[in-house]
């Protein structure tokens, strides 16, 4: 069976994507759920500045060329209706019917689609359309002196 | 800085307070009123919420406007296939794609003009003013300063790896295969047909990996019927035979071409051949007859594949005039038989003493490009491209034409200013 991938009330909610170079890494021996990673802020013309630690990085609000949809899955016990029962049972003597490879594959691959009992599905939460990309190398925050007038 | 430590010793994890966001904006030296007013906190994905259910597909235009209106996707593919994604009327190649970046993902994540109470100023331009600029505007803030807010921003996951789309031309192969192994040749030969190996409409576009409009295509393509709920293609010496009848009542109730009775048609082979074969056959057969309202006419080019396909039995070939008069004479008047109507069923070989047709149906070539193209060339040396184009086109994809696979797999040359692809070892 295909697996569905439902759309109602994709429309909703933009989510955001903040791409950064490398991984995030917490200090050992501290599990890393839910601690807290730094504040985001942005300047007067729509800068992003990200301040992680002590480090400081600028960023820049940026389109995405192909949209990211997020795919939540989840699997469903579907009732068994009449047909399906009836399918199975023409399954297994489908099996048991092939002859030839080819039929074998064929068969097989039928047999095995029809044979699912548990529909694994997948629902669109939100697409983003836009990131938050932070591309330059990180500054320690001593350093970064402001401008003087 | 002591603030931001986090307890060890404490079970609670550490929430950042507007007196944190203040400290470190001091810290970095950021000039407070060249922000916008909202900080947004980042914290890693909570322990108890689940995320490996979530997948990153990447879209194309076609894609977002789908899941824009609504539209459910498909993914499809048996244990033996490679995964593909369906819309209504695309199909897509589905692969796992890495990125040593993070991708985090932010729910609710305020872009930068949602976070000001103001309009974002555009870039500066020209040094003489931004200094006179850049007065005003401070002196402006600092008599309408507003306060800091602070938001808080789970992320909901981290992400190195994401589903990656590239449009492909719908997979019919498996449509053909499995309607063939069950291929209708009359009433009296449906006990030689194995009947759990008969499919519904639906169990069929289950499985063949392509979407719902292209499948109708493929069906038409390989001009399947509905029987008694299951779909069917017609073994093709049938075929011939139900059509050359159906023809032969265009002479013998004097139609013009464009005159033909469909009720008519059905009615004279009854008792000959089961009803819904001849009407399902007259419905791929015909169109609407333009001069006639109500009547109909034979599509030229059905017809005349089918009579050539009835010719050109496998390993026979024919001298180019015996088979075109040949053709010629078996359709019916006023049909013109043209080499065309040939395309993936027959070539003509130029290479020998005389121009000969031969039989050459794509569907019987290797399935693989390297062993077609090997296959092709053991049949014929020189190919125009014309000529190759039936043959290699379902190797296509919108970004890989016939003439970028002629120049991967094959050599050209230039033959009194036509040009030829020959093998290329």
């Amino acid at each position: 069976m295909p697996i569905v991938v439902k759309t109602q009330n994709a429309g909703k909610g933009d989510w955001a994507i903040i791409e950064l170079q490398g991984d995030l890494e917490v200090r050992s021996n501290q599990d890393m759920h839910g601690q807290f990673i730094g504040d985001l802020y942005y300047n007067k013309y729509g800068q992003p500045i990200l301040i992680i630690g002590h480090h400081i990085l600028q960023g820049r609000e940026q389109k995405l060329d192909k949209p990211f949809a997020v795919l939540e899955k989840s699997k469903t016990n579907e009732g068994e209706r009449l047909l399906e029962t009836s399918m199975a049972s023409q399954d297994v003597s489908m099996l048991n019917a092939t002859t030839g490879a080819e039929r074998t594959v064929l068969d097989h691959t039928i047999a095995q689609e029809h044979k699912s009992r548990q529909r694994t599905e997948y629902t669109v939460r939100a697409v983003c359309t836009k990131k938050l990309i932070f591309k330059s190398r990180p500054k320690p925050i001593i350093a970064n002196v402001a401008k003087s007038v | 800085m002591e603030s931001m430590e986090v307890d060890e010793s404490a079970a609670q994890l550490y929430v950042r307070t507007p007196e944190d966001v203040k400290a470190i904006v001091k810290h970095a030296k950021l000039d407070e009123r060249q922000l916008t007013q909202l900080t947004q906190a980042l914290y890693f994905p909570s322990a108890d919420v689940d995320s490996d259910n979530l997948r990153l597909l990447e879209l194309d235009g076609h894609m977002l406007g789908q899941i824009r209106d609504g539209q459910t996707l498909y993914f499809k593919g048996g244990q033996n296939e490679k995964l593909v994604l369906c819309t209504d009327e695309r199909t897509y190649d589905v692969k796992g794609a890495e990125i040593s970046n993070s991708l985090l993902l932010v729910p609710d994540l305020k872009f930068a003009a949602a976070t000001s109470t103001s309009p974002l100023k555009s870039p500066r331009t020209g040094n003489a003013n931004a200094s006179l600029e850049r007065s005003l505007n401070d002196s402006t803030e600092d008599e309408l300063e507003v306060p800091r807010t602070l938001e808080q921003r789970p992320v909901l996951k981290v992400f190195h790896e994401y589903f990656e789309c590239r449009e492909i031309k719908p997979r019919f192969r498996k449509l053909g295969e499995l309607l063939q192994l069950t291929r209708y040749s009359g009433p009296e030969n449906e006990f030689c047909v194995e009947q759990k190996l008969l499919f519904t409409f639906s169990q069929l576009l289950d499985t063949v990996q392509c979407s719902r409009g292209q499948f109708m295509e493929g069906l038409n393509q390989y001009r399947a019927i509905e029987l008694d709920g299951r779909m069917r293609v017609m073994e093709y010496e049938y075929e011939y035979r139900i059509i050359n009848m159906m023809l032969g009542l265009i002479s013998e109730n004097s139609w013009a071409l464009d005159e033909v009775e469909r009720e008519e048609t059905i009615n004279a082979l009854k008792g000959i051949a089961p009803e819904d074969v001849v009407a399902g056959l007259f419905d791929i057969y015909t169109i609407p007859s333009e001069r006639c309202p109500g009547k109909f006419e034979y599509q030229e080019s059905l017809v005349s594949r089918i009579v050539a396909q009835n010719i050109l039995q496998p390993g026979l070939r024919f001298r180019n005039e015996e088979f075109m008069r040949t053709w010629q004479e078996v359709l019916p008047e006023g049909m013109s038989c043209d080499l065309k109507y040939l395309r993936g069923l027959g070539i003509c070989d130029k290479e020998g003493a005389q121009p000969c047709i031969r039989s050459l149906a794509e569907e019987l070539l290797p399935t693989n490009i390297s062993d077609r193209m090997r296959a092709l060339f053991k049949t014929k040396k020189r190919w125009t491209m014309e000529e190759m184009e039936p043959y290699i086109e379902c190797f296509t994809t919108p970004n890989l034409s016939v003439s970028t696979l002629l120049a991967k797999h094959a050599r050209s040359l230039t033959d009194g200013g036509v040009r030829y692809f020959v093998s290329k070892h």
